[in-house]
């Protein structure tokens, strides 16, 4: 091993070296930027292949499929099941199917009542078979057989067909080892520490893809992203401080337990649920020791020390968080727990601003209005949330601004905006020397190591709120706006696949989890080029923190949840598998 | 479901945010990035190993025990572009160059740049700006010569100023001595122009009124205009006088009358066309805007303006570039300072000739040579060097509160020596008197270097 190394940066070779490192410098962001566009297609050209769960059969022999596990039927065009008839209310019932396979109806105030079997019912079960009426309409519930299961699932397009997740994977593999020669070729030391940091990355990620392959899940494209972001966060950490990687390493082996942990419970509906309670008790407690223990870093109160180890309770708070505001249609319709949601927000919310912890706040914050707009179901209560919250924020503002005895906040808040005038103070320090580390690595970068802004790193934040520019600097601006690229795809994966959902809960704890990612993607950016104030925000799986990398796996076990392209998610059960249940 | 999930907005807005964001920063960055690394501390002027002057003369070693010029003289006269050590004056023309001194492109950003060893090229000649600066003889001013052919500035000294190695200390200035010290005059002052002005109104009425040449008027030494009265100098009667007569005289009745046949319009219209209002940038330097507003003004005002008075402001770099577009026939080169860039042995810039829009016609540039050429035989004696064509014309600016800003400007019509210059000074009295000795001294000592080097 250690001849190998000794070759590759052997100094008989110099010439050879700066030939391979010319090649490396640029061919790296190019074979980034494959990989995350080979993800994004996956993730976003498949097609949108509904799975049907039940049929209602009409008079005449027509069939409605149910496309969901909670299905609004109504006259309006948004339903589930749109039933154009003048007897039938714009939103009439809910038709949900339960864990055991059995389905529940429930009259959301349609005019014309609903009822099972001649019987007029507010909420009651279904059994296959019974004659539904809704404003009169009559239909039968029907069963699909587990012969047209399988046959839904083998005609549905697997996940990742036509774009094979395994290459892909190799390809990031290609690009982990080039990352490692770099460090090699621009003599970054300790070698052996980054070498090994690096193939425990690789090998994770291989084992993860193997397991999933073990129980034939075939989408791997959100957890490849994940991956890849952290490739560049032991990247900065390599460069920074090399006894951050390792540190890394293991929040990520955590995340990872609780990402597949997350994953597995989010299966099934029922134990999401109860879930659900766990998490907000949980999120309450971290917040309470996080008051009492907390100690005050740059200002903020938001850290916990636990011997040498520290970690900020806020960002487990928001998967909590998540967990809690997700919510079945059921409760959508009725309102219920809705009321209990905006209380434990604005618990949270209290907490933070005690804390002084205002980029946290406003991720909760942008987190709120997500789950927000997803659980209204009328426009007007849109409004009023908007207004109420929009006030409350304001609010917030006024008192976090108004209370000076927090320095750090005003002082970063009073430069935005003129910082090259505060080159030399709080107010602009930090933005100016990211904007002219940006410029100094132009497209490619100077290298690992080569940088400026690893001297920062640390108090100076540069791995952290600056990773946009730490990156920029050492590996390019192209390399860097990858990072972006492959984030905001996440978040268009959502978007796209929320149609498909088979519960509104998991199309709010998705939404809600890849807007808070995106949201602190563009608080640290934004704030690193001056285009909003600097707020602490980490960057998504690149920005060196135990706590924020662990939130970050635990976030994305939504995402996972949401994805029922057929053999996608370990998260989502076999559809077919699902039917043999009833 | 459905409704549910068509609210999935949030999402999408902050996807595309994020993306609206990364797209404009990367606008930003093809924009500004050579501003942002040239405020780079760690490679900036710092790279730089050595200044020289268009001869070769060393200016500046920032690494050297003694940085500066080892003649006091030339280290006063040129503090004001290569900064001081205190950090009052910022060298905005060294700075310029960062990008280029550390090895700054937008693809490779400083990459493969090893540093150092920058090695920058002036127009200016350090002799000539070192007479210019004995010419003004401590008066506060500015001196500055141009090649209106090439862009090259030979001259741009500012008075007062100070020995980089014996900064003065000027919190205590009662009597004004430092006025102004850090400033660069050339490019960061605006002057009542007084009777130079006359040749922007000259322009107007050469371009615009075709018998201006065939009219006469006549001087009685003072001139009512709309109740109020206008004098010549110390009330001098002219009595009658061509164009020509007039602007050698520089009388002030005919200007009046001459004012009044162009008219507000027009000579707003020459005044914009000449650029009186706008900026320059002269590596580095963005010039002072000078002032030109005759909106809802009187038949008086208007006339105070062609005399160059009213509130009217030009900008001493601005004018000399508007002499260099006369001398032209309609377009001057665009002044620049530095020549060339050096740095890791090898050339990163090499100043190329621009030209300015069309200030004046060919035909009015050619009469108006001729009328300004006629100003030194028979005006002007210290610039009527023999062989040498030079056109100039003074001014005598009345400021308030203070004794009168003497002004010079005027070009030397020839291909071997095509120089233009503008000399002011300050509460300097006559500017035929106190300039046009000053001009001559200057321009016979860039004569001197153009020689030399060809």
């Amino acid at each position: 091993m250690n001849q190998i190394l000794s070759f590759l940066s052997g100094t008989g070779s110099a010439q050879a070296i700066a030939v391979y490192r010319t090649v490396l410098r640029i061919s790296l962001p190019l074979l980034a930027l494959i990989i995350v566009i080979r993800s994004a297609r996956s993730l976003l050209g498949f097609r949108r292949e509904p799975e049907v769960w039940a049929w209602l059969r009409l008079e005449g022999d027509q069939l409605l499929p149910v496309m969901h596990w909670e299905n609004l039927i109504g006259r309006k065009k948004t339903a589930d099941v749109v039933l154009d008839f003048a007897t039938v209310s714009k939103n009439h019932a809910v038709l949900s199917r339960q864990r055991d396979g059995s389905w529940t109806v429930r009259d959301i105030g349609g005019r014309g009542g609903v009822e099972v079997n001649g019987t007029p019912v507010r909420s009651g079960e279904v059994a296959y078979g019974d004659v539904l009426s809704f404003g009169g309409l009559e239909m039968t519930l029907e069963p699909v057989s587990k012969e047209e299961a399988k046959l839904q699932s083998l005609a549905r397009t697997r996940a990742g067909k036509g774009h094979s997740p395994g290459l892909t994977l190799i390809l990031l593999t290609l690009l982990q080892a080039m990352v490692v020669l770099s460090f090699f070729f621009c003599r970054v030391e300790p070698r052996t520490k980054i070498l090994t940091a690096f193939g425990i990355l690789a090998l994770v990620e291989w084992l993860l893809f193997f397991a999933q392959k073990l129980i034939h899940r075939s989408g791997y494209e959100v957890e490849t992203i994940a991956f890849f972001l952290m490739t560049m966060g032991l990247a900065v950490a390599g460069s920074a401080n090399a006894s951050n990687l390792y540190k890394q390493l293991i929040s990520m082996g955590i995340g990872l337990a609780i990402f597949l942990t997350l994953g597995a419970c989010l299966r099934d509906l029922e134990t999401a649920e109860k879930l659900r309670y766990v998490a907000a008790v949980f999120g309450i407690v971290l917040l309470l020791a996080n008051l009492v223990l907390g100690a005050r870093i740059n200002g903020s109160k938001n850290w916990i020390y636990i011997g040498s180890f520290s970690f900020q309770p806020s960002e487990l708070v928001k998967v909590c968080f998540v967990l809690a505001g997700a919510s079945t249609m059921d409760m959508i319709v009725t309102r219920k727990n809705l009321l209990l949601f905006v209380l434990y927000t604005l618990f949270i919310g209290g907490c933070l601003v005690v804390l002084n912890d205002f980029g946290t706040a406003a991720i909760f914050f942008i987190g709120f209005l997500a789950i927000a707009l997803l659980r209204s179901s009328s426009y007007p209560s849109i409004a009023l949330v908007f207004v109420g919250v929009g006030l409350a924020a304001v609010m917030v503002l006024t008192v976090v601004l108004a209370v000076r005895h927090f320095p750090h906040v005003g002082e970063r808040f009073s430069g935005y905006g003129h910082i090259w005038d505060h080159m030399s103070d709080n107010k602009g320090y930090q933005q100016t020397r990211a904007l002219i580390c940006i410029s100094s690595g132009g497209l490619f970068g100077l290298g690992p190591g080569q940088g400026w802004l690893r001297n920062m790193a640390g108090e100076g934040a540069s791995d952290t709120d600056l990773v946009f520019a730490f990156v920029s600097e050492e590996w390019g601006l192209l390399l860097a706006a990858t990072m972006i690229f492959a984030l905001a795809a996440l978040g268009l994966f959502v978007v796209r696949s929320a149609r498909l959902g088979r519960s509104s809960f998991y199309t709010i704890a998705a939404t809600a989890s890849v807007s808070i990612l995106l949201a602190q993607a563009i608080l640290n950016f934004f704030g690193t080029v001056d285009f909003l104030p600097l707020t602490g925000v980490t960057f998504p799986f690149v920005s060196n923190g135990g706590s924020s990398m662990m939130c970050c796996w635990g976030l994305l076990a939504f995402l996972k949840a949401c994805d029922t392209r057929q053999n996608a998610s370990f998260a989502v059960r076999l559809s077919e598998k699902e039917a043999d249940r009833t | 479901m459905r409704s549910t999930a068509s609210r999935t907005g949030m999402a999408l807005i902050l996807a595309g945010l994020l993306l609206f964001g990364l797209l404009s920063f990367l606008i930003r960055y093809a924009v500004f990035s050579d501003e942002w690394i040239s405020h780079s501390n760690r490679s900036g002027v710092a790279s730089i190993e050595q200044v020289t002057d268009r001869s070769g003369a060393v200016l500046y070693e920032p690494h050297a025990d003694k940085p500066y010029s080892e003649d006091a003289l030339i280290r006063k006269a040129t503090v004001h572009l290569l900064g001081d050590r205190e950090g009052n004056i910022d060298p905005l023309m060294l700075k310029q160059y960062i990008p280029q001194l550390v090895g700054f492109d937008k693809i490779n950003g400083t990459y493969g740049m090893k540093g150092g060893n920058g090695q920058v090229e002036l127009t200016v000649s350090a002799s000539v700006e070192a007479v210019a600066l004995q010419a003004l003889n401590g008066r506060k001013g500015t001196v500055g010569v141009y090649n209106y052919k090439t862009g090259e500035i030979l001259c741009a000294v500012t008075s007062p100023t100070f020995d980089p190695y014996k900064a003065p200390t000027v919190a205590d200035d009662a009597d004004k001595t430092w006025e102004g010290l850090y400033l660069h005059r050339f490019f960061h002052s605006t002057y009542t122009p007084g009777s130079i002005f006359k040749l922007v109104t000259t322009a107007a009425a050469l371009e615009n009124i075709p018998d201006i040449q065939d009219q006469t008027f006549n001087c009685t030494g003072s001139i009512t205009v709309n109740g109020e009265v206008i004098h010549c100098q110390s009330n001098k009667a002219h009595g009658t006088q061509t164009l020509e007569q007039a602007l050698a005289n520089s009388c002030n009745c005919a200007y009046a009358q001459i004012a009044q046949q162009v008219g507000a319009q027009r000579l707003s219209r020459k005044a914009a066309q000449i650029g009186i209002t706008d900026r320059l940038f002269v590596d580095g330097y963005w010039t002072k805007a000078g002032s030109f507003d005759l909106s809802g003004a009187d038949a008086n005002r208007v006339a105070w303006a062609g005399i160059g008075q009213d509130i009217d402001l030009v900008n001493p770099c601005q004018y000399m570039t508007w002499m260099g577009a006369i001398a032209n026939g309609g377009k001057a080169a665009e002044p620049w300072l530095v020549r060339r860039v050096y740095s890791g042995g090898k050339l990163r810039y090499e100043a190329k000739t621009t030209y300015t829009s069309s200030m004046i016609t060919k035909a009015a540039a050619a009469e108006l040579t001729d009328l300004m050429h006629n100003n030194v035989e028979e005006m002007y004696a210290p610039v009527n060097f023999s062989g040498v064509k030079v056109c100039a014309k003074s001014g005598t600016a009345e400021v308030y509160g203070k004794e009168n800003t003497a002004t010079f400007a005027g070009f030397i019509a020839s291909d071997r020596y095509p120089l233009a210059f503008v000399v002011i000074i300050e509460e300097g009295g006559s500017g035929a008197r106190t300039c046009s000795p000053v001009a001559a001294n200057v321009l016979w000592a860039c004569i001197n270097v153009m020689k030399a080097e060809s």
